[in-house]
């Protein structure tokens, strides 16, 4: 017999919901008709205010682990919980975001049942029949088809930024609590502890802004205003493998072929001349705006809309117009 | 210590071009080794360096330059599982891995974080579940101490270390110590180095193990966009004032 329903795995980040993780509700309404229920999974320490937020989206059921066990992202105390939930659900599909959590837990999961993980997918569709996804491949160049057949059930990590959250609803969802019995070997690799990013910095790969210097910022005191740029759109700061080959910036920043995806709403390239190694790690960008003073540059052909111009002569008046806009 | 690191090639990354007629590559793009893939083998080789021991280098379906290239970098010796079914998808690959791994018995598994063509990051983890041992990802890096791993990870919220001992797997980034290039002794070592070739049969998969949970469909390039505007000597005060008019028709600007 086929199973029925929808599994989503919240990922949790300081108590409260990552963005990528109610997304996914977005993904589960699409499916939904020919699914069945959600039900929705929120795992972490401490993460009150997150199944505030799930449940509010309006879920058919809420399991929540609130366990100090699951205080830290590892994949196999993470992938534990998702197994004990999957046991009482028997979903037919099991959605996580495209975190690198998520594609850990996922790829666990899916292979413990050796059902397929459709990984990093940016569209899915639903028959009775299978499961047809749409994903990047070749550093995000292209596109490709994935099938499976309905006769098992399936795992899949959602890109961000490829469903919307939906508007919460006026109900509230039934919020249980989930037991989860963790064994030691889930607990062979172990968090001594973390070096968090400075408060404030959003973080680059679910950022729904990502301003990123190249080459042609000049040098590493330029990314000071490139950085400012960034926090008045509500964004993160990227840069490319030649600026973090360079020292100017730290490697975490990094985005394309060696570094991260990113899949924004706005990218906005400054004196960046849009190398292939570079844009294949942005090229899902909503939209793309270029500040060069190279006309010929490829990142230009890209974009939306290029300003051709030396960037010390208008980054500075970007970021007065905006800070008055924002009443600073 | 023996320790084994996954290796596939791939098309080379900085030549993919996309054959719109044929819904493909285009052909003869050369292969390599994956680019991740050498960072956990400079790592391997460094680890071996320090506690001693072997690494060995596997990929599944033909790899022979890219093991050559792994080989003369310093691998002691490499195994490629070939067969009509490999190398399959992710599950079917993680397989015939798995079954090889069980008569190797190694104490780390290095692999790269994912490949540069399919990308999809399961192999690695779907080798670690089905041998139950732990998954240490996004490694950009490591000390090996007392028998036991501190890890440093580069995750969404910042960099996480983690403690592990052996046998674990360990999947890299490419913030890790640079591969480093074969010298001529070790391309000429090389060429004396074994390289073993082991159908699914040898390791005692039938047909049946390795059916692929998912098929590939054909190729196909994201929707090109309408060109853009291009804004150019302009006066920068009148050229901001028609990016944030831009932006704002976007609604980008909150």
């Amino acid at each position: 017999m086929q199973s029925s329903g929808i599994l989503v795995f919240v990922e949790t980040s300081g108590g409260a919901a990552r963005a990528t993780a109610l997304e996914l509700f977005g993904a589960a309404a699409a499916v939904q008709a020919v699914l069945g229920p959600v039900t929705a999974l929120v795992v972490g320490h401490g993460i009150a205010p997150a199944v505030e937020q799930v449940a509010a989206l309006g879920p058919d059921r809420v399991l929540v682990v609130d366990d100090p066990h699951c205080a830290h992202p590892v994949a196999a105390v993470m992938a534990r919980a998702v197994l004990t939930a999957w046991d009482v659900v028997q979903p037919a599909l099991t959605l996580l975001p495209s975190t690198t959590l998520g594609r850990d837990v996922a790829a666990l999961v899916a292979a413990r049942h050796g059902v397929p993980h459709f990984a990093d997918i940016v569209a899915l569709d639903v028959t009775s029949e299978q499961f047809v996804a749409t994903r990047p491949v070749y550093q995000s160049k292209l596109l490709t088809t994935v099938r499976a057949s309905r006769t098992r059930p399936a795992v899949a990590t959602i890109r961000a930024g490829t469903y919307r959250v939906p508007e919460p609803r006026g109900q509230q969802a039934r919020v249980e609590d989930l037991a989860v019995a963790f064994s030691p070997a889930d607990q062979r690799a172990r968090v001594t502890r973390m070096v968090e990013k400075p408060r404030g910095q959003v973080d680059l790969e679910n950022a729904p802004v990502v301003v990123v210097g190249g080459r042609g910022v000049g040098g590493p005191e330029g990314f000071a205003q490139l950085a400012e740029l960034a926090e008045l759109l509500g964004g993160a700061l990227g840069c490319t493998r030649a600026v973090s080959d360079l020292g100017w910036r730290p490697h975490a920043e990094q985005i394309g072929q060696t570094g991260k995806q990113v899949r924004p709403r706005l990218y906005l390239g400054v004196g960046v001349s849009g190398a292939v190694q570079h844009t294949v790690g942005m090229q899902g960008s909503e939209t793309i705006v270029v500040i060069n003073r190279d006309p010929n540059a490829p990142l230009v052909k890209m974009a939306d809309f290029a300003l051709i111009a030396d960037w010390n002569e208008v980054v500075p008046r970007l970021i007065a117009r905006l800070r008055e806009r924002r009443g600073r | 210590m023996k320790i084994v690191v996954l290796l596939k090639e791939v098309p080379d990354p900085n030549a993919v071009r996309y054959d719109p007629r044929l819904g493909d590559l285009v052909p003869g793009i050369q292969r390599v080794a994956n680019e991740y893939d050498l960072y956990a083998l400079e790592a391997a080789l460094r680890l071996r360096e320090q506690v001693g021991g072997e690494v060995v280098v596997a990929s599944v379906g033909p790899a022979r330059d890219a093991l050559n290239r792994a080989l003369a970098m310093g691998a002691d010796r490499a195994v490629t599982l070939e067969g009509e079914a490999l190398p399959g998808d992710a599950w079917t690959t993680a397989r015939a891995l798995v079954a090889w791994l069980q008569r190797e018995q190694p104490d780390v598994i290095w692999c790269g974080q994912e490949t540069s063509d399919s990308g999809t990051g399961n192999v690695g983890p779907a080798v670690a579940a089905q041998l139950d041992l732990p998954l240490v990802s996004n490694v950009v890096g490591w000390e090996f101490r007392d028998r036991v791993f501190e890890i440093e990870r580069e995750i969404e919220d910042g960099h996480q270390f983690q403690e592990v001992a052996p046998p674990v797997v360990l999947c890299a980034l490419s913030a890790l110590p640079q591969p480093r290039l074969p010298t001529l002794r070790g391309i000429m070592d090389a060429r004396r180095k074994p390289v073993e070739r082991l159908t699914a049969a040898d390791l005692g998969l039938s047909d049946d193990a390795l059916q692929p949970l998912v098929q590939w469909e054909g190729l196909s390039q994201p929707v090109a966009k309408a060109a853009g505007v291009v804004v150019q000597d302009v006066p920068p005060d009148e050229a901001v004032e028609r990016l944030l008019t831009f932006l704002e028709s976007r609604g980008l600007l909150g």
